[in-house]
């Protein structure tokens, strides 16, 4: 808990001495939990520090990017995960990303289906909105294309793998991932 | 080039949704969870509820998981109910689980709510236990507590111990036969140096035994070599895909102190509820001498028995249609 607050902080204080004229942008996108259990995610992208690297004309930026991605394990949960995330991307002088980074999650879950708790020995009472609340620390990594590099086309595709690691779960942890593909639309000119 | 790549990439997606396995189309689908200590336990039930007779199916392990065998048992659901429960840690189960209750005693607590909400749901509806492996141990812990066993109108065995000192005297027994038998002479030396009794039983190393029984194919089917079963499992089930792999040590107390223990041999003779006897015959991790012996024991109650030939520990998975045949028959 006190390094998660820690980690916190330092997101914070980052934001706070951001350079104003990098562009921002929304992210959205297909999220798959282990691919196939189907959702949406989307996501504010901060660029804290960007510059160009002179050998080969790559860019290289940190980003914050708070997220929110929601999805369906049919008969299992409905998820929902909330990742401040901290992104490394280089994108190349044709237009190729390369991202890395790390996410200090927040998730919660709903159980898909009626819960019952016992009520004494031989009764139930129903429980509303059963599920669970935990950490999710993620690293991802991903590839995609920044159209407006060659074709002045303000958008970028992007398609990114995410392991996750869900604490507690039952006696110990749980590694998940997901996949995620989806686009970046700029929200001011650069 | 890339085109293709992105087409192949496509293809893949497709092939992974197209592999899902298909569903019969039950009457009844419900999903239900039990919050009991900590723990969420599915109970997904399935079938035709007109019937009003529940199969619930007790998984083994311990941490083994109740859906993930519905590939197999899905048969069952056109004349019956299946309510597939996943045990406290196991399968697609969550929550903040303590270790301390990996007890019999827990599990067994459970099950009489699973049982009991099972006929809060299905009022009037018949439930028959279908325990495979560790789900035997569980199931006779549960009837042979208080007045349990009025709460279920039948259990089916399916390759499961009532002892742990007759199970291991048996493992051993299987194994040096089968030593013999191959001309494994390393294994025959190490099996006749270490001779299992009801003394010894509680305090003998029990697992080079059990890796010698394995060696010698006491049970060479594996799951995971039906690509179709994996990924039906992993992208098209309500399976948590990687759970089965996060608990195992949690039930080091199970495998080193209580199971040791296990004993319910006297108190078999109280059951008086139908017992159907299913095994593999070819199992060497829990082998038919187990269900000869589980018979001798069951002095008072109905037996029937089934033997399947050509299987091992898990025989609804090896003889699906013989095995579903006879659920069917036993709850009819």
């Amino acid at each position: 808990m006190k390094n998660l607050t820690q980690l916190l902080l330092s997101l914070a204080l980052m934001l706070a001495v951001m350079p104003e004229a990098q562009a921002q942008a929304l992210r959205a996108g297909y999220y798959g939990e282990t691919v196939t259990h189907y959702g949406l995610k989307v996501a504010y992208e901060l660029p804290l520090r960007s510059y160009v690297k002179e050998k080969n004309g790559a860019q290289k930026t940190f980003l914050f990017a708070p997220g929110l991605a929601a999805y369906r394990h049919p008969h299992n949960h409905i998820g929902l995960v909330l990742s401040p995330e901290l992104t490394y991307r280089r994108t190349s002088r044709r237009g190729r990303t390369f991202e890395v980074g790390l996410a200090p999650s927040y998730f919660r879950y709903f159980l898909e289906g009626t819960t019952y708790t016992p009520d004494g020995p031989d009764d139930f009472k129903q429980v509303r909105w059963a599920g669970g609340n935990a950490f999710l620390p993620t690293a991802f990594i991903g590839i995609g294309k920044d159209l407006s590099v060659r074709k002045n086309i303000p958008l970028a595709w992007y398609t990114r793998l995410n392991v996750m690691q869900q604490r507690p779960y039952n006696t110990s942890t749980l590694m998940r991932f997901s996949l995620e593909a989806g686009v970046t639309i700029p929200l001011q000119k650069q | 080039m890339k085109t293709v790549y992105t087409y192949l990439s496509l293809i893949s997606l497709l092939t992974l949704l197209a592999c899902s396995d298909r569903d019969p189309q039950p009457i009844e689908d419900n999903t239900l969870f039990l919050r009991n200590k900590g723990a969420d336990m599915p109970i997904w039930v399935k079938g035709d509820r007109q019937s009003n007779k529940i199969i619930l199916y007790v998984h083994g392990g311990p941490g083994d998981c109740a859906m993930c065998y519905r590939y197999y048992l899905k048969g069952l659901e056109a004349n019956a109910m299946v309510a597939y429960w996943d045990q406290r840690v196991a399968g697609a189960s969550s929550g903040k689980v303590e270790e301390s209750t990996l007890r019999y005693a827990q599990f067994s607590e459970d099950m009489g709510f699973v049982v009991k909400l099972l006929k809060k749901q299905y009022p009037g509806s018949e439930i028959y236990l279908l325990a495979h492996s560790f789900g035997v141990e569980l199931s006779w812990q549960y009837l042979t507590s208080g007045t349990n066993q009025q709460e279920v109108a039948g259990l089916m065995v399916v390759n499961g111990m009532f002892s742990f000192a007759n199970w291991l005297m048996s493992v051993h027994e299987w194994a040096l036969s089968e030593a013999q038998r191959q001309g494994n002479t390393e294994a025959e030396k190490y099996l006749m140096d270490h001779p299992v009794t009801t003394e010894n039983a509680a305090t003998i190393e029990w697992e080079p035994i059990y890796r010698w029984m394995y060696k010698l194919g006491g049970n060479p089917v594996s799951l995971y070599d039906d690509g179709k079963y994996v990924i039906n499992y992993a992208f098209n089930s309500p399976n948590t895909a990687l759970a089965q792999f996060t608990h195992s040590k949690a039930y080091s107390y199970y495998g080193n102190v209580e199971s040791r223990r296990f004993e319910k041999g006297p108190l078999l003779r109280d059951i008086r509820i139908p017992v159907a006897l299913f095994w593999g015959v070819k199992d060497g991790i829990v082998p038919l001498a187990v269900g000869e012996a589980t018979k001798q024991v069951l002095t008072n109650a109905p037996v029937t028995e089934v033997r399947f030939s050509e299987s091992w520990h898990e025989p609804f998975i090896t003889e699906t249609a013989k095995f579903n045949q006879a659920v069917l028959n036993f709850v009819r």
